[in-house]
Formats: C-alpha cells, sequence, structure tokens
C-alpha cells in the first residue's frame, strides 16, 4: 500500500512543482558553470560563491528590511568571490582547480567566521530577521487545476532561473560576446591571433558565473528556506558542475541536466516519509550524479567512435 | 635521496616561508577588526600548543592524521590528478578499522596491525573508484570523488546509527574499543623507564601510529623516486602525453594512483577511530580531509617534507582551537588563513621579487668563475 502511495505521490501535481523548487539552486550555478567552462576557465568555486550569496543576501535583508538590497548583496557577494578566482587564475597564473578549492574552504570558513562573529552562533542564521524574496502567482494560470499547481506559485528566482537559462542562450550563439567567448575557450591562441582579449573575456565570463552562483546561494537562502546555515549549499555547486558536463556544454542540455538532478534530490525527499533509512534514500541525488557522469562519458566515446568510423568510410573507402 | 632534498630548492622554501607569513599577516588584521582582545587571541593562536604538554600532545595526534593525509594527496597532486576524495577514503577507513577492532577477539598484536591493514585496504578500494572512472570513462575525478565523499559519510551514518550504535545515551557513538582494540601510547612500558612515563608521556596520547607515520613518509618517497610505478606517477604529471609515448599504461597507473593515495588516507581514518577517540562517532572527521591539501601544497608534493608542513599545519590548527577557547575569534579564521596559503603558494607569479633575487644571485655566482678559469 506504501508503495502505491508513493508512486500516486511521484505522479502527482504537487511532486513535479517540487520538482521546479529544488532545481532552482542547481540551474543558477549550472549556467554560471557553464559559461565559464565554454570560456576556457573552469570554475570549481561555484560552492564557495553559492555559500558567499547566501549568507551576504540574509545579512543585507535583515540589516536593510529590503529584500531586494538583500538580492542585490548576494549577487555583488558572487560577483566579489569570482572576481578574487579571476584575479588569481588569470592574473597571478595559479591553478585554476587549487584556486577553486581554495577559494571554497576560504568562503566555507569565512562566512562561519562573519556569521559568528555577527550573530555568536556559528550553525545558523535564525537570530537575524531576513526576508524572502516573493513567490509568483501567474493569473489565469494558477486556476487551471494540474497545471495551475505545477507552474504557478514558485519563487520569483525560480523563473529568473528558467528566463536565465534562456538568455545565456542568446548571449552564447546569438551575440559578438558569445562568439568571442567560445572562441577563447576553443583556441585561446586563435582567438587571440584574430584579435580578441582573451583575458578580459574570462574575466567577464568568471563574473557571469559568480553572479548567476550567489543567485543560486540567495535561492538557497532566501526563497528555499529563509535562514542561512553553515555550509547549507551541500555540494550543489559541484552537482551544478556535473550538470554542465552532463549537459554537453549546451545551456538547454545544463537545464535539463539540472533539472535531472533535481528530480533525483526531490525523489529523495519524498522517499523520506517511508521506512527507508534517511542516508540511504539522501545517496540518491549523489549516486545519480556519478552514474549520469558515466553514462554520458560513454555515449559520448561511441559517438566519438562512430564519427570517425564515417568519416572514414567517407575519405578513405 | 640528496637529489631529492635539492629539487625542494631554497628558493621554493623562501617563497613557502612568506606565502605563510603572509596570510597569517592577513589573519592578523581580520582579528584586529573583529576582536576586542586582538593580540591576546592571536599570543594563545601563535603559542598555545606548546604551553601545556597535553596540548603539545594535541597537536601531535593531529600532525598524525595531517601527514598521512598530506601524504595521500602528495600522490594524487603529484600525477596531476584532482581526486579530492581523501575525506570519503578517510571515513570508510575509520569504519572498517573501527568495525575489526571491536569485533575481532584477538591479542592487540595481531588485531592492531590488522585493523590497520583493514583501514587502508578499505581506502585502496574507495580510492580504486574515482582513477578507474577517470581513467575508463573519462568522469570528472573532481565531481567523482566529491561525490563519492558524500556517499562515504552517508553510509558510515547509516551502519553507525542502524548498527554500531551504544544502546546506552543519546550521543552518536559506538561503544568504545577494548583495550586490544586501541592504539598504545607511542612510549614502551619498560620498567626503568616508568618514571619518565609516568611524568611526561602518560599526560599526552599520541599513539604507537607515529611510527607508522616515520615509515610511511619513506616508503611514499621510495615509492615515487624509485620504483617504476613512482616513474610512472610522475610521467603522468609531468607531460601525460610523453608518458603515453614513452609506454606507460596511462590508465592503469591513474587509477592505481588514487587507489595507493586511498591507502594512506584510510589510515588517517584508523587513527582517529582507533587512537584519537577509540571509538567510532558521528562526523569523525571534522572536515580533516581537506586540509590535506594544504599540507601537500605547503610541501610541494615532496613526501619528505610532509612531516615538517604537518607539524607546522598541525599546531596552526591545535593554535586555532586554543584561541577559540580562550577569546572571542572563532577557529574558522584558520580556516581562512589555510585557504589564503593555498592561493599564495600555488600563485605562479606572486613574489617574483624573490624569485628574481635569487636568479640573479646565482647567475652572478654561476659568471664568477669564469674570469679565474681563464687566468
Amino acid at each position: 500500500m506504501s508503495i502505491q502511495v508513493v508512486l500516486g505521490s511521484i505522479f502527482s501535481a504537487i511532486f513535479l512543482a517540487s520538482i521546479i523548487r529544488i532545481s532552482t539552486p542547481l540551474i543558477l550555478p549550472a549556467l554560471g558553470g557553464l559559461i565559464s567552462d565554454l570560456s576556457g576557465a573552469p570554475n570549481i568555486a561555484l560552492e564557495g560563491m553559492m555559500l558567499a550569496g547566501a549568507l551576504a543576501g540574509v545579512l543585507v535583508s535583515s540589516y536593510t528590511h529590503s529584500v531586494w538590497l538583500g538580492l542585490l548583496a548576494g549577487m555583488l557577494a558572487g560577483l566579489l568571490i569570482s572576481m578574487l578566482l579571476a584575479y588569481f587564475h588569470l592574473i597571478l597564473k595559479t591553478d585554476p582547480i587549487l584556486a577553486g578549492v581554495a577559494i571554497n574552504i576560504l568562503c566555507s570558513g569565512g562566512t562561519i567566521f562573519v556569521l559568528y562573529v555577527l550573530t555568536g552562533d556559528k550553525g545558523n542564521s535564525s537570530t537575524l530577521m531576513s526576508g524572502a524574496l516573493p513567490n509568483v502567482q501567474i493569473p489565469f494560470i494558477k486556476d487551471i487545476p494540474l497545471i495551475g499547481t505545477i507552474v504557478s506559485g514558485h519563487n520569483i528566482l525560480t523563473y529568473a532561473a528558467f528566463l536565465l537559462s534562456w538568455l545565456v542562450s542568446v548571449l552564447l550563439y546569438k551575440t559578438s560576446f558569445g562568439t568571442h567567448l567560445r572562441a577563447a575557450g576553443e583556441n585561446s591562441l586563435a582567438a587571440s591571433t584574430a584579435g580578441i582579449n582573451v583575458v578580459r573575456t574570462r574575466v567577464i565570463a568568471l563574473g557571469i558565473s559568480g553572479i548567476l552562483a550567489g543567485l543560486g546561494g540567495i535561492n538557497m537562502s532566501m526563497g528555499y528556506l529563509t535562514i542561512f546555515q553553515r555550509d547549507m549549499t551541500a555540494g550543489r555547486g559541484f552537482i551544478a558542475l556535473a550538470a554542465v558536463f552532463l549537459g554537453g556544454r549546451t545551456p538547454m542540455g545544463t537545464l535539463l541536466a539540472a533539472v535531472f538532478f533535481g528530480s533525483a534530490d526531490a525523489l529523495s525527499n519524498m522517499l523520506g516519509s517511508l521506512k527507508i533509512p534517511p542516508q540511504l534514500v539522501q545517496i540518491i541525488p549523489y549516486v545519480a550524479t556519478i552514474v549520469a557522469l558515466v553514462v554520458y562519458n560513454i555515449r559520448r566515446q561511441a559517438q566519438i567512435i562512430s564519427q570517425a568510423r564515417k568519416f572514414q568510410e567517407k575519405h578513405m573507402m | 635521496m640528496k637529489r631529492i632534498f635539492r629539487s625542494n630548492s631554497k628558493k621554493e622554501v623562501l617563497r613557502i616561508l612568506m606565502a605563510v607569513f603572509a596570510a597569517l599577516l592577513i589573519g592578523f588584521v581580520i582579528t584586529l577588526f573583529f576582536s576586542k582582545d586582538p593580540i591576546g587571541a592571536y599570543v594563545s593562536f601563535l603559542t598555545g600548543p606548546v604551553t601545556k604538554l597535553n596540548r603539545f600532545g594535541d597537536w601531535i595526534q593531529e600532525s598524525i592524521t595531517l601527514a598521512l593525509l598530506g601524504l595521500a594527496f602528495t600522490l594524487v597532486f603529484k600525477a596531476e590528478i584532482f581526486s579530492l576524495g581523501a575525506e570519503g577514503q578517510m571515513v570508510v577507513g575509520a569504519l572498517v578499522s573501527g568495525v575489526v577492532a571491536l569485533f575481532v577477539p584477538l591479542p592487540s598484536y595481531f588485531l592492531i596491525p590488522l585493523a590497520l591493514i583493514a583501514g587502508s585496504l578499505a581506502g585502496f578500494l574507495l580510492g580504486i573508484i574515482p582513477g578507474y572512472l577517470k581513467a575508463y570513462l573519462k568522469a570528472n575525478e573532481i565531481v567523482s570523488s566529491l561525490m563519492l565523499n558524500t556517499i562515504a559519510i552517508k553510509i558510515y551514518e547509516y551502519i553507525l546509527t542502524n548498527f554500531l550504535k551504544a544502546p546506552s545515551g543519546g550521543y552518536m557513538a559506538s561503544v568504545y574499543f577494548p583495550p586490544e582494540g586501541t592504539l598504545s601510547s607511542f612510549f614502551p612500558n619498560i620498567p626503568f623507564l616508568a618514571n619518565i612515563r609516568n611524568i611526561w608521556v602518560d599526560q599526552t596520547t599520541i599513539t604507537t601510529l607515529i611510527y607508522v607515520v616515520v615509515i610511511a613518509v619513506f616508503v611514499v618517497a621510495y615509492l615515487m623516486y624509485r620504483t617504476p610505478f613512482g616513474y610512472e606517477l610522475r610521467m603522468l604529471g609531468a607531460n601525460i602525453k610523453f608518458a603515453r609515448y614513452g609506454g606507460t599504461d596511462v590508465k592503469r597507473a591513474t587509477m592505481l594512483v588514487t587507489a595507493v593515495s586511498g591507502i594512506f588516507a584510510g589510515l588517517a581514518g584508523a587513527h582517529l577511530s582507533m587512537g584519537v577517540h577509540a571509538r567510532l562517532l558521528l562526523n569523525i572527521t571534522a572536515g580533516l580531509g581537506f586540509e590535506g591539501v594544504v599540507v601537500a601544497l605547503l610541501a610541494r608534493n615532496n613526501p619528505l617534507a610532509v612531516p615538517i608542513t604537518a607539524l607546522a599545519y598541525g599546531y596552526m590548527r591545535a593554535g586555532a582551537d586554543i584561541m577559540e577557547r580562550s577569546s572571542d575569534v572563532s577557529r574558522e579564521m584558520v580556516v581562512v588563513i589555510q585557504a589564503i596559503i593555498i592561493l599564495l603558494i600555488t600563485a605562479e607569479r606572486m613574489f617574483p621579487e624573490v624569485r628574481r633575487r635569487v636568479k640573479t644571485r646565482r647567475s652572478k655566482a654561476a659568471v664568477k668563475p669564469t674570469p679565474k678559469s681563464r687566468s
């Protein structure tokens, strides 16, 4: 009977709505990771940027009583951290992966440090009265029985995430900056020969990815929850990174991959109500990430081999 | 061995010292802003670990774990494989060695080696996975190893809370290990030294694993510089295309490197469960897994330098604990310092002044003898 209940609830509108809600803090940093990865500057520090954004949003919204200033502060925090990464990676020629690891450590420790200084608590910001970004009820659609439950009533950042996926694809494929960015990532030598300032392009790409990761963090602390908790991103920055690879480094693919990981997470929340040990259920998104990464790479290798074979047949036979 | 030391040249040591000094300075500036008594806080941070004998013991204990983790990271970093799976490997190492120590009824001189081997084997087996995924399936090792960390921690929590939890008390921990399964003090129990033992050693909790660490350091150095495996490992890091061209089985080597690295992370876990805590408890690693990164980087991936950097970094961590207890500055400040150290050390163009000066001095020294030889 309980399995019927679960199956019934998996295909319910509320569950589909929860997938959309849970996917948001993955979509936003994943888009950021995509942009910086395409520009040739891998951003391992998405996790740290999310944490910085999450804390900055909570702090500013609680002290200014304005959620919009909090939103702005979170984006700025993400931008600031990404500029730190850009400075070390692009100007001081630090290895991007080690610099990313360092910045993640910096943000994990730094956010706890700041939280402790300001609230005297190392665990969460429950003593601060921080705001939440509003949920949006879409007129007309919200009255349609099923679709209304799924599509309407989400946090404003959820809609922003889907809109931004479209905007990112426009930026990457329809603007000259996007072409320059992809050229810098594809072959930086050729790009700089063609007169593209590779370093500047990558700085901007990292900046955008920092803002997007900051938005993802704000979504965690001012939408998904309304407090900051230590290390509240719980590896989402890295799952977002996996979504970039899984999505074949395209905006739509990344979006779908992020929603896939979001579904795994939502499923683990749903199964939590059963009598399965919670730890085993919580593993699901992480296992799904590894499996998806492997499946994607097997498929891509097969693709490459078949392409090579086609090429041989065409030109050498 | 001499050549190994020479590679870690004066220039590098100077650079690293400057990076550490600069990071400590930045930490002090941060303290100035946030503390009511910044000087007191920093003094307790910098001198804390040597003010009391038990604190000294804690420092050495922590350094043992850090040195093992540093060795684990040295191996993968030298091969330019960014597997960050030490945290997960440490957790399974703690779990497996702990289970052996708890349930296998053997006298201690059989049980302890058995538990240590079991723990390092667990780390080895878990370490295979990211290497295999990277080598054969081209899965990004950073993502896969980080995901594995979380999976390992969750499985550890599951087993601990469902099968090993002590019946009494609400605290999530197993019962204490029997004395046969606990690492004993590093100081031998010899009658005519009993006096020294009573006065000095019993106040500290330094275990016999300190000898294992010393052996491990030389084993890793030998592996890295004197064996075909080590040659392949260094080739992977230096130039992977050349390694492949030279006949190295790159896939096999990649897998072996992450697996062998797991041995030492597993041992570190065994040290936590059988030495430091003498039981299994929730969140046993307390995020130590990543601290090995800074130990390996400070040592410039040279295993022979790892004990020194582990002691230095362990000192900072122990000092931070004492600072947190005796002042209003939280221990996370040392995490910030750690991040700054990593950034400063890995920044190629940081401290170019030092490099240039050393270079000119050396070129002068090289030029000098020529006129003499002419005359």
